[in-house]
């Protein structure tokens, strides 16, 4: 009996792995920017389309697609910021809400127009069902362990890019006062861009592995913006390692949650949610 | 390079600045020459840091000529302009709080010009910042931070400095300890613009001054030239 519930565990902590992929990119984007991409989700749905695509059609490895991806998905969210976000930047928050909902309208209504309303899956091969066995009846997922630690070296990378280079020094400044930055020649035009390009690097890392996990059709963007939303403001707004902590928190408790009732796997994140929320706003590692 | 020899520094001709329809600064000429320094006075509102804004390319609307080493920068941006020599120190210092003294100055060491300044000059004039620069720059007093901010600038090894009331809100001696480095600015051949709401001291650190009214030159000379009371006539407009 005690085994199901480590097991359970252990089930909710991996599938944090895959809730901190999804959510480092939007936290990062929401602590530079001080905005919220409603597309995020599609975005990674939309990409596991392309890695779809890519695996089906062209045969390719999935590994492969999905490094093929990565420096597109960086010229594409620079391109996104520094063509159309940059446009309605620091006018007005709502303006920025309407497009990325806009964005996310058409992205949903394309992947119907173009694939169907069928759900798709990447088989990821003998990787999906080899299992790690720890002992005592606790069996995992290679893959899901393999999730984690792309989640926590991917918050380690970003951790280092921003506190350790030069181009993160600049992104914080600009995050910290975007127009002292103007004023002393650091365009935050291009450092924006920059940072919404990173951010969807972790959009296509994400999808690279959901689409191994889990099925996915067109319409499965929003539950990821609302996982990842979630992940952001539990873990404190901008807070890298906090995101890990909320994918975590909240991978747990659905884990937990379902292996009560299967119906209550969903809510039982909700509620955790709205636990933390209540008992610390400002999440669990706050960054500001 | 010929002409930049015998050209000023900086030559503003005729500059208009807008803030939609309402003209901030009227056909305004101002020159600095390499290692001098000049003091730009006038009230609250006279345009001032308007001037400097558009110098440094962050206004929306500019006419007429910002001619800097021989070329026209209006309408470069920002980051080209600070590029080719010419660095602020803001109003208020305007640091990255979040970011550490040593990190804020490097930042001006990227944007800027490679030149003669580097940290080891920095860390020589300023030694409490060498101490303190594994410090959050939010954490600093004021007057380190307005250190801090010289420091930046200095390190974007400018060849023109725009100080925009760099004494506001510090002590007495910490504006003492600020001025007491324009000399040595001055002997590296760095041109200096400064904007100050204290007239005193403005005056007294000047080669050349010029006296904004309501956007427009009210008076230009040098110090010494001067009395008091002519200087106090044409800052209020009496």
């Amino acid at each position: 009996m005690a085994s199901l519930w480590i097991n359970q565990l252990l089930q909710g902590i991996l599938l944090g792995g895959l809730y901190a992929l999804f959510a480092t990119g939007l936290s990062l984007a929401a602590g530079v920017m001080r905005f919220i991409n409603i597309a995020h989700g599609d975005f990674i749905v939309l990409t596991c389309y392309v890695l779809l695509v890519l695996t089906t059609t062209l045969g390719l490895n999935p590994v492969v697609a999905t490094l093929i991806v990565l420096p597109a998905a960086f010229l594409f969210g620079f391109g996104l910021q520094r063509f159309l976000l940059q446009r309605v930047v620091g006018e007005n928050v709502l303006l920025v809400i309407l497009v990325t909902f806009g964005l996310s309208i058409i992205i949903e209504n394309g992947l119907l127009e173009g694939f169907g309303a069928d759900p798709q899956k990447i088989s990821g091969g003998w990787l999906e069902t080899a299992t790690v066995a720890l002992g005592a009846g606790v069996n995992v997922g290679l893959f899901q362990v393999l999730t984690f630690i792309a989640a926590v070296l991917l918050v380690a990378a970003l951790d280092l890019l921003l506190y350790r280079t030069g181009i993160g020094a600049k992104i914080r400044a600009v995050s910290d006062d975007v127009a002292a930055a103007d004023l002393i020649g650091l365009s935050s035009v291009r450092l924006y861009a920059i940072a919404m390009g990173i951010s969807f690097v972790t959009i296509g890392i994400a999808a690279g592995f959901m689409s191994i996990w889990t099925n996915f059709d067109p319409a499965s963007g929003p539950t990821r913006l609302l996982i990842a939303f979630e992940v952001v403001v539990m873990g404190g707004l901008g807070s890298l390692w906090g995101s890990l902590a909320g994918g975590i928190v909240l991978g747990v408790a659905q884990s937990i949650g379902g292996q009560f009732d299967i119906a209550w796997q969903t809510m039982a994140g909700h509620i955790v949610f709205l636990i933390v929320l209540a008992l610390r706003p400002q999440g669990l590692f706050p960054k500001y | 390079m010929s002409m930049s020899a015998s050209s000023p520094l900086l030559a503003v001709e005729g500059v208009s600045v807008f803030y939609g329809k309402f003209r901030a600064i009227d056909h305004v000429d101002v020159t600095v020459g390499g290692g001098e320094v000049v003091s730009i006075i006038g009230a609250n509102g006279a345009g001032k840091s308007t001037l400097l804004k558009a110098i440094i390319g962050q206004a929306d609307r500019v006419e007429g000529t910002i001619g800097f080493a021989g070329e026209d920068i209006i309408g470069r941006s920002t980051e080209a302009i600070v590029a080719s020599g010419i660095m602020l120190v803001p109003e208020g210092r305007r640091l990255f709080p979040s970011l550490t003294v040593e990190e804020n100055l490097r930042l001006g060491w990227d944007v800027g010009r490679k030149g003669e300044i580097g940290f080891a000059d920095v860390w020589h004039q300023f030694p409490v910042l060498l101490q303190r620069r594994r410090q959050k720059a939010g954490s600093l007093s004021g007057g380190e931070q307005q250190m801090v901010a010289l420091a930046r600038a200095l390190l974007a090894n400018p060849r023109l400095l725009l100080c925009d009331e760099i004494s506001l809100g510090l002590a007495p001696r910490v504006v003492n300890e600020l001025y007491a480095l324009i000399p040595d600015i001055k002997r590296r051949g760095i041109g200096i613009l400064i904007v100050e709401q204290d007239i005193e001291r403005s005056l007294a650190v000047a080669d050349r001054f010029y006296c904004l009214l309501e956007g427009k030159v009210s008076l230009a000379g040098r110090p010494h030239e001067v009395t008091r009371d002519l200087v106090i006539k044409h800052y209020f407009g009496l």
